[in-house]
């Protein structure tokens, strides 16, 4: 019995001596492999569906772009991604407009079992331009859900291939049983998307689009083998296709845990694994005229094939204090910074030195977005029915709005005040514009309310406090006690405006029927292009007409004039001319209350080269560089384990059961 | 016996339908389709997806009535995929519940069988060890710090141990998980550390209560006249006799193993059941969240009735019926 108490205390010590927090195997230290966290897993990785930042950060590394963006150059610069060259827009009768993508030569899939559905034993095949209309087909298919069918419908006959498809699933049983690209084909495919040759297809639009080239630098537009959707359809214990992506990137996924972890590991069969030398396959050699001083040219990635990385290892952290502790031990490489430790890690805008000292660096990136408050244009008060004396109550209202203040109280000083939609980085954006009616002045936001009829914010009618509505979808008490700044605010101005917070579909039903005043939206941006902004306020998108994004129901005749001619230009000195003219009629009308444009701070550690700040979310990862052998270092200076308190700990254990121990040794003898 | 059972069954399956119906009551009736359809489809999702996702899930259907066809309802759609244990796909992702399931299983009883066997051991060890020095100072101190145990949250616990032996100590990962058999036990050593120092205050005064108890009656007094010695009382004769309400406190919660833990799978990153329980709560995800609480009302019912069983296996005097 004594040697079993023996065998077990050793066994505990040896344990102990075994204990360590790292969470990682040890064959893996010496690869380069990126560690980084996701807190919700991604809804779908099927790329004609996906839509979200934690989707895109698999699909991104997984499939290839038809373009993608220059990863140094700013404002954005499309580069050709799967297609050889950008497409040129070629006028066609009628208004339309014609665009001939041409595929690299040599595009392969990634290797995967489904491809015996085309030939016995194939595991992978060439990228087609077949592949390329099936990636439409899916958009246009309404079974598959795809959320920028509606944007896309400008294709010619995409929207005639939905309703036929939809039309002969409902008609026969059969038909519906048939294999997808079998059903696509049988209903004639879409009519503006042509394949040429195998590796040349034509989009036809029905008029002009310029845009269209940032949706083909988007995954939703990216080839996909009709074998993929065909096997991975969740039947008989085979993977749903939306979980099982076969994709033309840099890397695969080769572990799709969602809900724990998603491993991405280096594709040899990527196009530019095997070309190295075209854009995207090889470090770029130009960026910005301050990008050599940045590191961001240093001759040690310059011209060097891509990726970098062995693999890319996402962990799901559902808590931020975890997430931000490991990653301080070195066992993430990148992380954001908990709102409770803002003040700790950063000191007026930079780096705190205690953490400079460590080899942490800062990084900083204003997102492509903005946040406003917004007045509902058709109502009576405030909209343009109230005419003169609305504006200035809306003016009045804007001019006591003090972001700087509700940065530094909601967001550690994070975020860029707004003054018209435009955030930086996107062609229009002027850095020296200052909107007059987004700066704080009380005294002058009295005066107008004065001018519109309000003195002291009073409203003659009824001889009290002028009532306006707030209207949010949003109950949580962080969101209210945001709301509450603004309503303050009007409220030192004499306007008392309630706060109504109802459940989504109340406030759905009620920015339908248009019975609502004052309301707060965000806005993140598709594509760099000022269109996917400015395009918020054209009568087009109202939402009481035709149920658009434009929620606020602007609607000006010369702001929708200007609009339609700056949707079809080129970025040039018209553009620009045009966005200032469409700028000032926002600035006297006064719809929006710009807030502010989101700014993300990250942290990286010494070993990371901390790549480009990129406010668009589109794939990064291969051009990451790390060092691996100085994080292993590192993790182990910072990481030994203190094994004094478990020995202590023990003793007292062992002490405190002496007398039992003693009694029943007793009781034996 | 065997009537009792199937009356049991028969009580049990009734309980069951009942948290059925309230299930569709706050699920489908409170809450509207709308609601769940929006939060799959994201915000910038035109009413078309919507229209066409609803479709997909069935939640285009009348609620309770349809007149044409009064199979063709969500109310009938729930209870037969409920019955059939034909769970459907999750609302939030549209992969088969089913599939999760199977996965969540493993990472939950990984964790929850160490930390039940450690449980029994320590608290059945603790409490004899403490009733054996009943009205000691050591008795004193025990109960004492078994109170203070009880009256501390879990989530302090959770924070405390991350902090001290993740953060300070470096003794364990803070919080992650790897079925890789090389890393799994050091992911799983500071849950289940947790999951013992929550637990642990109220099994020391539930079974101490127990053993104080039954080692007052006759038969312990007329053991210890015949010279028998008190650690064989104790761990012969006490425990033998204290089983039954050990298994009322045990039995119950074998059924519960599966299911995970809430807290304790969140705070640390096990992707078990409870963790999937969470995020379907978090994603709105009603398919999955009905689903759990489905195979909740099934386990415990199940639980109440082995632990029934479990008295006549543990004494041959207990008769059910």
């Amino acid at each position: 019995m004594r040697g079993r108490l023996w065998a077990v205390a050793c066994a505990a010590l040896f344990a102990l001596g075994a204990c360590t927090n790292d969470p990682y195997p040890d064959a893996d230290a010496s690869l380069a492999i990126f560690y980084s966290t996701f807190e919700e897993p991604p809804k779908t990785l099927d790329p004609q569906v996906a839509y979200s930042v934690n989707d895109h950060a698999v699909i991104g590394n997984v499939y290839d772009t038809l373009l993608q963006y220059h990863y140094l150059k700013r404002p954005y610069v499309l580069i050709p991604g799967l297609l050889e060259e950008i497409p040129a827009a070629r006028a066609l009768p009628g208004g339309r407009v014609a665009y001939t993508l041409r595929l690299r030569e040599d595009l392969l899939f990634h290797e995967d079992p489904c491809f015996e559905l085309s030939a016995p034993g194939a595991r992978t095949r060439p990228v087609r331009a077949a592949d390329v209309a099936f990636a439409f087909e899916r958009i246009g298919d309404p079974a598959v859900g795809s959320p920028v069918l509606e944007t896309l419908v400008k294709i010619s006959g995409m929207r005639a291939f939905g309703d036929a498809l939809a039309k002969r699933r409902e008609a026969d049983a059969s038909f519906a049983a048939q294999r997808i690209d079998r059903q696509y084909a049988e209903v004639g495919g879409i009519a503006g998307v042509r394949v040429l040759s195998e590796r040349e297809l034509e989009l036809v639009l029905d008029e002009p689009y310029p845009q269209i080239r940032f949706w083909l630098a988007m995954p939703f537009t990216t080839p996909v083998a009709w074998e993929a959707v065909a096997r991975y359809d969740g039947r008989e214990g085979r993977d749903l296709f939306a979980e099982h992506p076969v994709g033309t990137g840099p890397f695969r996924l080769t572990r799709y845990e969602k809900r724990a972890r998603i491993v991405m590991e280096r594709e040899p069969l990527w196009y530019g694994a095997r070309h190295p030398g075209p854009p995207g396959t090889v470090y770029p050699r130009e960026g910005e005229p301050q990008d050599a001083a940045r590191g961001y040219l240093d001759a040690a990635r310059v011209g060097r094939p891509l990726p970098f990385l062995d693999r890319v290892e996402l962990r799901r952290e559902k808590e931020d204090i975890s997430a931000f502790t490991k990653f301080l031990q070195g066992y993430y490489d990148i992380s954001g910074i908990p709102k409770e430790s803002f003040d700790h890690f950063v000191h007026e805008g930079g780096l705190s030195p205690e953490m400079a000292k460590s080899g942490m660096r800062l990084a900083k990136a204003v997102g492509p977005d903005v946040y406003y408050l917004g007045f509902n244009m058709d109502d009576p008060v405030v909209g343009t029915p109230a005419k003169e004396r609305g504006r200035k109550l809306r003016q009045a209202m804007s001019l006591v709005i003090d972001v700087a203040e509700f940065s530094r109280l909601f967001m550690n000083g994070r975020g860029i005040p707004a003054q018209s939609p435009l955030p930086p980085g996107i062609f229009g954006y002027d850095p020296d514009y200052r909107n007059p009616f987004r700066q704080v002045d009380k005294p002058r936001a009295e005066r107008l309310l004065h001018e519109a009829g309000y003195p002291g914010g009073v409203d003659p009618a009824t001889g009290r406090a002028l009532r306006l509505h707030f209207d949010t979808p949003a109950t949580d008490t962080r969101s209210l006690l945001t709301f509450q700044f603004w309503v303050n605010a009007w409220r030192s101005i004499g306007l008392d405006v309630e706060i109504a917070a109802t459940s989504y579909n109340q406030f759905q039903d009620k920015v339908r029927r248009g019975a609502f005043q004052i309301f707060q939206f965000g806005w993140v941006a598709d594509y760099p292009d000022p269109e996917n902004f400015l395009f918020l306020l054209w009568s087009g998108m109202a939402r009481s007409k035709n149920g658009g994004p434009n929620t606020a129901n602007f609607q000006n005749a010369r702001y929708d004039a200007l609009f339609e001619k700056m949707k079809a230009r080129d970025d040039d000195p018209e553009r620009m001319r045009l966005i200032r003219e469409m700028r000032s009629i926002l600035e006297e009308d006064c719809p929006w209350i710009e807030l502010f444009h989101s700014e993300g701070y990250a942290l990286y550690h010494v070993w990371v080269d901390a790549p480009k700040p990129a406010g668009m979310a589109f794939a990064v990862d291969k051009y990451r560089m790390l060092d691996p052998a100085e994080r292993a270092r590192l993790r182990v200076a910072w990481n030994r384990p203190i094994r004094w308190p478990a020995y202590a700990f023990a003793a007292a254990a062992g002490l405190a059961l002496i007398p039992g121990i003693r009694t029943w040794l007793r009781e034996r003898a | 016996m065997l009537a009792y059972l199937v009356r049991r069954l028969a009580w049990g399956v009734v309980t069951v339908q009942g948290v059925l119906l309230f299930l569709f009551v706050l699920f489908f009736l409170l809450a509207t389709p709308d609601d769940i359809a929006r939060k799959a489809v994201g915000e910038k999702a035109p009413q078309a997806v919507l229209d066409q996702w609803k479709q997909n899930h069935g939640y285009d259907k009348p609620r309770v009535w349809n007149p044409a066809a009064p199979a063709d309802t969500m109310l009938f759609d729930h209870f037969r995929r409920m019955l059939s244990f034909d769970f459907g796909n999750s609302d939030a992702d549209d992969t088969p519940i089913a599939e999760r399931l199977r996965a969540g299983v493993g990472p939950s009883l990984a964790f929850t069988l160490p930390l039940f066997v450690l449980e029994i051991v320590f608290g059945v060890g603790l409490a004899l060890f403490v009733a054996f020095f009943r009205d000691t100072a050591i008795d004193r101190t025990a109960t004492v710090l078994a109170v203070l145990a009880m009256s501390v949250s879990t989530l302090l616990y959770i924070i405390g141990a991350q902090y001290v032996l993740g953060k300070l100590l470096r003794w364990f990962p803070i919080s992650g998980f790897d079925p890789d058999p090389s890393v799994i036990a050091r992911f799983l050593a500071l849950p289940v550390i947790v999951g013992l120092l929550s637990g642990i205050g109220s099994d020391l005064r539930f079974y101490r209560t127990v053993f104080v108890e039954e080692s007052g009656k006759d038969y312990v007094r007329t053991a210890r006249a015949k010279g028998c010695g008190e650690g064989r009382i104790m761990g012969r004769h006490v425990l033998r006799n204290s089983l039954i309400p050990i298994l009322t406190q045990v039995v119950v919660q074998i059924p519960f193993l599966f299911t995970g833990s809430l807290l304790l799978e969140s705070f640390f990153g096990i992707p078990g059941l409870g963790s999937v329980t969470v995020d379907a709560i978090n994603a709105n995800d009603f398919s999955t969240l009905r689903t759990m609480v489905y195979i909740g009302s099934l386990l415990f019912v199940a639980g109440q009735i082995a632990t029934d069983v479990s008295y006549t296996l543990a004494d041959p005097r207990v008769r059910l019926g």
